[in-house]
């Protein structure tokens, strides 16, 4: 070391158990802090901010239609694995499958095509907003944005915010549509159940559906929020981005999972089985 | 016009050490100091793109350290900023790119926009170069471009964050002769770093330089060039041996 080293410079030894407990709570509880301060801002400026022609537009694109293939393909598979498996499983229990199609339709419309379809878009989407924003901050683009007078939140996040609200949605629909219609695929040629049996809505209700609407509105905004406040707390150079793009897929995803669990929940305690 | 007060700033480790500094009102300032020693950061810090650890900043005499963003705003407003990295929006084209702080402004009239638009490209001698997209331009036309949007809404106080670095020494004298000329022609307040301490002294009325975080020098050119200090000397003279 440098005879001018300052006090401050000199390496400090490193934290003990106690003392990184606390730090990671510390760190913690301000990446809760700025997550809220990023919802909090996207609520505020969807209500009050402007938009220029288009721009919701171009994210529904985005977040919607460049996701169609992914989403469909996956809950395609995923549709006719789950009614392939639980056939086999229901098989040993009772020789009856007439009921496959209604609880399949069932547990899709109250949580599987929400819950899956959103896991998805977290990477896809979440992923994409991430290194956007991302590689916006490492450019000081971000930076120039504040110094025009602009919240970065109401230029960057709210158009992907009200445009995953909506298109989530729609995904949600479409690829709970296509997963229902490749299990009943494999129900027929696997087990031999008659599509007029497997499309069976006896037993989905106003509870199921207003639980999975809830999920479809919650998944579409947490996702983008997620990934915005990852997208905006980049720091350092490409390999920031590079991070920035990961948390925003894990953090998404744990989003999804989590606010399923209290959905769920809750839809339990309010419309009981 | 701009003045800090012990200001203090850390990140993994000490930026900025009890600096004290004041930018008297239509002065053209350049700070300078090596790589690393906080230059970039106390611009940022000016603008309430960063908040100091200690310190006090005030700007036109008023405080602005604790400022929320949306107070900030309004003095962001007396504010143009040349980022490093020229921070051109890659959505935009050249032309929305130098419209766009007017427009944040309230500036709707299309003409008018034009108009400016025009005036700030035939400046920085980039006419015609409205369309074109960022990402299309050199190192050089990015900066002057960067400048254009700066200087367009003829902010009292432009901060330019290494105007010329990584530009070949004709386009590097070119931007400084520009900041200069456009500095004396608004009469803005202008705080310059730069690393090309030989161009930079050639345009500027004081000189401060950052060592280590601390601000060890506060004059005016001629002084920076005559100073006895071992560390500015060998700095502004570029002399391989010395304390650097």
């Amino acid at each position: 070391m440098s005879d001018d080293a300052e006090p401050e410079d000199r390496p400090r030894p490193p934290p003990g158990a106690l003392a990184g407990l606390g730090l990671g709570a510390l760190g913690l509880l301000r990446a809760g802090v700025e997550l809220q301060g990023v919802a909090r801002r996207t609520v505020y400026w969807s209500i009050r901010g402007r938009r220029a022609r288009g721009v919701v537009l171009r994210q529904c694109l985005e977040v919607g239609n460049r996701s169609v293939f992914f989403v469909s393909v996956t809950m395609g598979f995923i549709g006719m694995i789950l009614v392939f498996q639980s056939g086999l499983q229901l098989l040993r229990a009772v020789p009856d499958l007439q009921m496959m199609g209604a609880t399949f339709l069932e547990a899709l419309v109250r949580d599987l095509a929400a819950s899956l379809t959103a896991l998805m878009l977290a990477t896809r989407v979440g992923a994409g907003i991430a290194a956007e924003i991302g590689s916006m901050v490492v450019t000081e683009q971000v930076d120039a944005l504040r110094m025009s007078g602009v919240d970065p939140v109401n230029h960057l996040v709210v158009p992907r915010f009200l445009a995953s609200l909506v298109m989530t949605g729609v995904l949600i629909v479409w690829a709970g549509a296509v997963s229902f219609f490749a299990g009943c695929a494999t129900a027929y040629f696997m087990f031999g159940v008659a599509p007029r049996t497997f499309l069976n809505p006896m037993l989905v209700d106003g509870g199921d559906l207003l639980t999975g609407l809830t999920k479809c509105l919650a998944y579409g905004a947490a996702i983008p929020v997620v990934s915005g406040w990852c997208g905006l707390s980049t720091f350092g150079g490409s390999e920031g981005v590079g991070w920035a793009t990961t948390r925003a897929v894990v953090n998404s995803s744990l989003a999804v999972i989590i606010l399923n669990f209290f959905i769920s929940g809750a839809s339990f305690l309010v419309f009981p089985p | 016009m701009l003045e800090l007060r012990g200001v203090s700033k850390a990140f993994a480790g000490p930026v900025l050490r009890d600096v004290t500094l004041q930018v008297p009102k239509g002065c053209l300032y350049g700070l300078v100091g090596p790589g690393a020693s906080g230059k970039s950061v106390l611009l940022k810090l000016l603008v309430g793109l960063l908040k100091p650890d200690a310190g006090r900043i005030l700007v036109a005499g008023e405080d602005v350290t604790d400022l929320d963003e949306i107070q900030l705003h309004r003095v962001r407003q007396r504010f143009g900023f040349l980022f490093q990295n020229y921070a051109l929006f890659d959505f935009l084209t050249v032309g929305e790119n130098i419209a766009f702080p007017l427009r944040q402004l309230g500036l709707t009239d299309e003409d008018e926009l034009v108009r400016r638009v025009a005036e700030r490209l035939q400046a920085v001698a980039l006419s015609g170069f409205e369309a074109r997209a960022p990402g299309g331009l050199s190192g050089g036309q990015k900066k002057r471009v960067g400048v254009a949007r700066a200087t367009v809404t003829r902010a009292e106080v432009v901060l330019y964050d290494e105007p010329a670095a990584g530009l070949d020494p004709v386009t590097s004298q070119k931007i400084f002769d520009l900041l200069a000329r456009e500095q004396r022609e608004a009469g803005a307040t202008v705080l310059m770093v730069s690393s090309d301490v030989a161009r930079l002294l050639t345009v500027t009325d004081r000189v401060g330089m950052l060592y280590k975080g601390r601000l060890i020098f506060d004059g005016t050119t001629e002084e920076a060039l005559g100073s006895r200090h071992p560390v500015v000397k060998q700095f502004l003279h570029g002399e391989p041996d010395g304390p650097i």
